[in-house]
């Protein structure tokens, strides 16, 4: 459903991704691992077009993403962020940043996809931290994306509220949603990701099933 | 001659408080002496030209010179402006129009409604007060937006992230932007006569004017001022933000990264 084809991107004199071609097929999880400094936010910045490629394609459903309304095409992928970013005041009103319409079911509705039992008029400020990213990830939801950007979602958050996201991305996958995740957590990596696609200084030096990956496996 | 205005005699006297200051500068060792004196001598000369220029104006130049003044000062205010705002792409030009707008919607409404005399007496130091307040509140939004855009990428690009396109992913800190250049003039609004007597009703009254006919003027001064600080703040905010994003609705890189 997402791929790159030959992409490369140089920023401030330096390539930070060097031809890489990769593919992101629909209904599975597909990791991008690899050591900090090897491009992997950078590639999933590509896919939501918060970044141009200074030479290759970005391809959605086969067709180059410029050929996409911006708008649009970011609808359709979501992204979640590291660290939780909190937009407005109450639950409600966060989840609506994307969809002003939302009615209160819906958004009832959204929270217990994400697996977050909390008010619609809870102040944001009180989440936790895993609260406030499972949050984000509800917003994420309420827009109807078919494809979900995670970048590193649970670094930020201690081991606890790292499990409980990580439940409830592993449940949106059974359920048929197409992810991608970036993370350095190679256990992770593995527990959530159907395949993988392995970078190392800006190269893919591995791609394949997950349950395949030498790369992965070094974390056992 | 007017009794509340010094003579050059008195005027002469007068550098006996820069002498005091300098002495409390140097007592003090704070480094400024050459500052404070360099400063206190650009300010004569600076006035000196600027009466003789005005006197001209005032005899001869006419209307067609008065506005020539008020543009020549909204060309300074968008350079001063512009500077504070240099995060922003293009904002040299954007603080000049925004001074701009802010000085010909106000001071248009004044004349058109013939609330002021459209003579030079008159345009120029009007045109003055609205012209630095418009300065004053686009430097501050620009200011703002910049650092805005540096500190809130990330809410701003959660923002895009769900579709939104880049006007309304910024809207928010847009708004903050514009608050914290008009809430200055707001607060003087509000304390106004009682922390101090604002410069153009102590003038009226230096001048023996009546004070209840001195606060007429200060009234609409100060409703000039706040309109001509929240049009020349909207237009540079609105017009910044469309240069922060490219046609893919990204935030472009302000910080140099």
């Amino acid at each position: 459903m997402l791929a790159l084809e030959d992409v490369t991107v140089v920023r401030g004199g330096t390539t930070v991704l060097d031809t890489v071609s990769a593919a992101f097929p629909a209904g599975r999880c597909t990791a991008v691992a690899g050591p900090s400094g090897a491009g992997k936010s950078t590639l999933l910045r590509l896919l939501d077009r918060l970044l141009e490629p200074t030479s290759g394609r970005v391809l959605f459903h086969d067709r180059p993403l410029p050929s996409y309304d911006v708008l649009d095409l970011r609808r359709r992928v979501g992204l979640v962020q590291q660290a939780p970013v909190v937009l407005e005041a109450t639950v409600l009103a966060d989840l609506r940043v994307g969809r002003p319409e939302l009615s209160p079911d819906e958004a009832t509705e959204l929270l217990s996809r994400a697996g977050l039992d909390v008010a619609l008029d809870r102040s944001t400020a009180d989440l936790s931290g895993g609260e406030a990213q499972r949050l984000c990830l509800a917003r994420a939801l309420a827009v109807g994306p078919e494809v979900l950007l995670l970048d590193e979602p649970t670094s930020a958050l201690d081991a606890v509220a790292a499990q409980a996201v990580e439940r409830v991305v592993s449940a949106l996958v059974a359920d048929g949603l197409s992810a991608v995740l970036v993370s350095h957590d190679l256990r992770q990596a593995r527990r959530l990701a159907d395949d993988v696609v392995v970078l190392d200084r800006g190269r893919v030096i591995e791609t394949g099933p997950a349950a395949e990956s030498r790369y992965l496996k070094g974390a056992s | 001659m007017n009794p509340a205005v010094p003579s050059w005699w008195g005027v002469g006297a007068s550098v006996l408080l820069v002498a005091l200051t300098v002495a409390l500068v140097v007592r003090e060792q704070l480094g400024l002496t050459r500052e404070v004196l360099v400063a206190c001598a650009r300010a004569i000369v600076q006035l000196v030209v600027v009466g003789a220029l005005l006197g001209v104006l005032f005899d001869s130049a006419g209307l067609p010179g008065a506005l020539a003044w008020v543009v020549a000062m909204v060309v300074v205010g968008g350079g001063v402006a512009g500077r504070r705002g240099a995060g922003v792409p293009g904002a040299q030009g954007i603080a000049t129009i925004a001074i701009a707008a802010g000085t010909a919607v106000t001071l248009g409404l004044l004349v058109a409604a013939q609330v002021i005399d459209d003579h030079p007496r008159v345009l120029v130091p009007v045109g003055g007060m609205v012209v630095s307040a418009a300065t004053r509140g686009t430097s501050v939004a620009l200011l703002r937006m910049a650092e805005e855009a540096v500190t809130g990428r990330r809410q701003v690009e959660a923002r895009l992230a769900l579709g939104l396109p880049g006007a309304a992913a910024f809207a928010p800190h847009r708004r903050s932007a514009l608050r914290a250049a008009l809430v200055t003039d707001v607060d003087a609004v509000r304390t106004v006569g009682l922390i101090s007597l604002p410069g153009a009703m102590t003038g009226l009254l230096l001048a023996g004017v009546d004070p209840l006919t001195a606060i007429r003027y200060q009234v609409v001064v100060m409703w000039m001022i706040l309109a001509a600080v929240t049009v020349a703040a909207g237009v540079a905010g609105r017009l910044a933000v469309a240069r922060l994003f490219d046609s893919a609705q990204r935030l472009l890189a302000t910080d140099g990264s």
